[in-house]
Formats: C-alpha cells, sequence, structure tokens
C-alpha cells in the first residue's frame, strides 16, 4: 500500500480520520487540542506563584486569577487549571495512547523507523543533539494557536468541519507561512 | 462519563494521526515542501467527509446543536497563524501531532516540541493582558461567523444551510481523491 503510489489505500486512513471528527461533535464537542497547553502552563505557573488563582464563591467558575488569561471568562480556564481531570484533558493525554496502539500494531513500522534512523545517523549537529528545532518550534506554534484560540485541530480540522470563517483563515495563514519555512529548512532533513 | 468519552476519543484521534502519517515530523515535513501531498489528501479528505457527516447528522435529527463551537474571527486568528506556521513549518508537527508522536519510535523529539509548547503557552498566558490592551482580539472581529446557517446562535455569510457543507464536503473530498501524491522535489 506504501509503495504503490496508484493505490488508494489512503482513503481507508481519511475515512477513519473524518470518522473521528463528526464522531467527537455527535456525542461531546469537536476536537481540540491546544487549550490543554494553558492548562498545563498554568498549573506549573501556579506552583511556583499559589497566589496567581484563588478561590472565589461568588463567581460561576469558584475562581478568580490575577492573571487575565486565566481570569477570562469569569475564570473558566483558572477553574480548569485547578481542576484538571476533565474531558479535555483526558482526550489529551489519550492521544498518545492512541499513537501508541497504533504505531504498535502498524506492520511498517520498522520500514518507518529505519527511514527515521536514516535521517538522524551520522554526526549529530549541536541543533539537532540539544532538540533545538523542537523546543522551539513547539514554543513557537503553541504560543500563535494561543493568540489565534486554536490550532490545526481546533480552527483547521473543527473548524473547517463547521464552516467557520476563523477556521479557513487560520489554516490560509499558517499554510502560507509553513510551505516557505519547510522549504527554506530543507536542507536540514 | 465525560472522562471515558474524552478517553475513547483521544485514543482514536491519536491512532487516527498515526495512521494519516501525520505524528511523523519527518512526512508533515515533506508535506509542507510540498514534496508528499498524501497526509494533505488525507486531512482534506477527512474534513469533507466530516462536513457531509454533519450534514446527514443534522438531517437525521441526531445532532445537538449545543455541541457545535464555532471559535471567533478576529485579529488574533491571523497573527497567531502566521505565527503558527512558521513553528509548524521549522519542526513538522502541530499540538495534536507532537502528542501522538509521543506514543511512537519519535517520542524524544515529540516530548521536546510538547516541553516547547507548553512554555510557549505559560509565556502567552503572561503576555494575555497585553495583547488584550493592544485590541488585538477586537479588531477585525467578526464573531464567531460560519459560511453557512447551522445555528441561529451563530451569524453566517449565506442564508443556506447545512446543505451547504454537504457540497462543500463533496467538493473536497473530490479535490482530495484527484490531487496527485507525489511532486518532484
Amino acid at each position: 500500500m506504501e509503495m504503490n503510489g496508484n493505490s488508494h489505500g489512503w482513503v481507508f486512513k481519511a475515512i477513519f480520520l473524518g470518522l473521528v471528527f463528526a464522531v467527537s461533535v455527535l456525542v461531546i464537542k469537536p476536537v481540540g487540542v491546544s487549550t490543554q497547553f494553558s492548562m498545563i502552563g498554568g498549573m506549573i505557573h501556579s506552583v511556583i506563584d499559589p497566589s496567581v488563582i484563588t478561590e472565589d464563591s461568588s463567581r460561576k467558575s469558584g475562581y478568580r486569577s490575577t492573571n487575565a488569561y486565566y481570569d477570562k471568562s469569569e475564570g473558566s480556564l483558572a477553574k480548569d487549571i485547578k481542576n484538571p481531570l476533565n474531558f479535555a484533558m483526558v482526550f489529551l493525554l489519550a492521544i498518545p495512547l492512541g499513537g501508541f496502539i497504533a504505531w504498535s500494531m502498524d506492520p511498517n513500522k520498522r520500514n518507518k523507523m529505519a527511514q527515521d534512523a536514516l535521517r538522524v545517523s551520522g554526526p549529530k549537529s549541536a541543533f539537532e543533539k540539544y532538540y533545538i528545532r523542537e523546543i522551539l518550534g513547539g514554543f513557537i506554534f503553541v504560543f500563535g494557536a494561543r493568540l489565534a484560540d486554536g490550532c490545526t485541530s481546533g480552527h483547521m480540522m473543527s473548524g473547517i468541519m463547521q464552516g467557520s470563517i476563523s477556521g479557513f483563515v487560520f489554516a490560509a495563514c499558517a499554510f502560507v507561512v509553513a510551505i516557505p519555512v519547510a522549504k527554506a529548512l530543507k536542507k536540514l532533513g | 462519563m465525560d472522562l471515558f468519552i474524552g478517553l475513547a476519543t483521544g485514543v482514536l484521534f491519536g491512532a487516527a494521526l498515526y495512521l494519516a502519517d501525520a505524528a511523523s515530523p519527518v512526512k508533515m515535513r515533506q508535506m509542507l515542501r510540498l514534496e508528499d501531498l498524501t497526509v494533505f489528501k488525507i486531512i482534506l479528505f477527512a474534513i469533507g467527509l466530516s462536513n457531509v457527516l454533519l450534514f446527514a447528522f443534522n438531517m437525521l435529527g441526531i445532532l445537538n446543536l449545543s455541541h457545535l463551537s464555532v471559535k471567533t474571527m478576529h485579529l488574533g486568528v491571523i497573527i497567531g497563524g502566521l505565527i503558527f506556521g512558521v513553528g509548524f513549518g521549522m519542526v513538522g508537527s502541530c499540538p495534536g501531532t507532537s502528542f501522538a508522536a509521543i506514543g511512537t519510535n519519535v517520542y524524544k523529539q515529540a516530548l521536546m516540541i510538547a516541553i516547547g509548547g507548553i512554555i510557549g503557552a505559560l509565556i502567552f498566558s503572561l503576555m494575555y493582558g497585553n495583547f488584550e490592551a493592544m485590541g488585538i482580539f477586537k479588531s477585525f472581529n467578526f464573531g464567531k461567523m460560519t459560511l453557512f446557517r447551522i445555528s441561529d446562535k451563530y451569524p453566517s455569510v449565506t442564508e443556506i444551510g447545512y446543505v451547504g457543507l454537504l457540497v462543500m464536503g463533496v467538493v473536497f473530498m473530490a479535490i482530495a481523491w484527484f490531487m496527485p501524491d507525489k511532486r518532484r522535489a
């Protein structure tokens, strides 16, 4: 299937992914991932500075924060940071489990691992050794996603599924920049 | 119950991203360099199918409209989308796919991406008040606008209802179907 360029085997993968988007909105709500990064960041923040989020029974959420972002929408993020065992967080933490299950069952995984290993073989540059690309890339895309209030999952997939204008605009902006950046960095692999 | 649904949908989403090759930063970077469009085709077809399924669920009367969640259009979507593109293009991963990759052979890279992302989210939280004061979330604000009229809660560009999603979905699937996989690099 992988080797045959004319095969339409990719369609089954696409159907599976499309079903996940649609079933998710049917049973609970559209998929979304980047908000949970703010929850985890907020959990770390409130360990370093416990006074950043305080209880406030006068509010519907029951929480108040000195940070404008956690305090937004009546302290809803503040509440999630203090009560992280919720749907969104379980959803996020289940994603690697799903990735692992699919990877373990993949008959092509050795082939794929060999391809990845080929890429990183040989003397490593400091750039690769200290994962500069990964840390910086992750930093930048989550920062952008929070500013946009969503990422590829929430805006592009779930947003366009519902025909939302913000989803189309986000996808267009993301690809307009990502394509030339990826091309410019081709020599890095 | 919500936690169980979270577990089930998260596992399915992670597995689907892996199968779509979206969990592989190498494949994603090839896609973004327009060398191998398979991942792009899969995602476009999947979105098209979900458009069609949303139409079908609504027609069958099983779609709970309160489950819909449309995000607000504002200047932050444009600036944030452009910034997102820099990181997306650099690393060939995004928040969801980096988590799916944590369960695979590239877990080291994926964990580093996630750690970078958490720091990025934290810095954003600290700066949010400044962005708000700059009026970023108020400019270009069209509210939670949709292309088609899917709910009375949201303003829409056209008065066309769910049938608009059906047509758009079919067009997306057709484009994906006829798109070539590979291009000469």
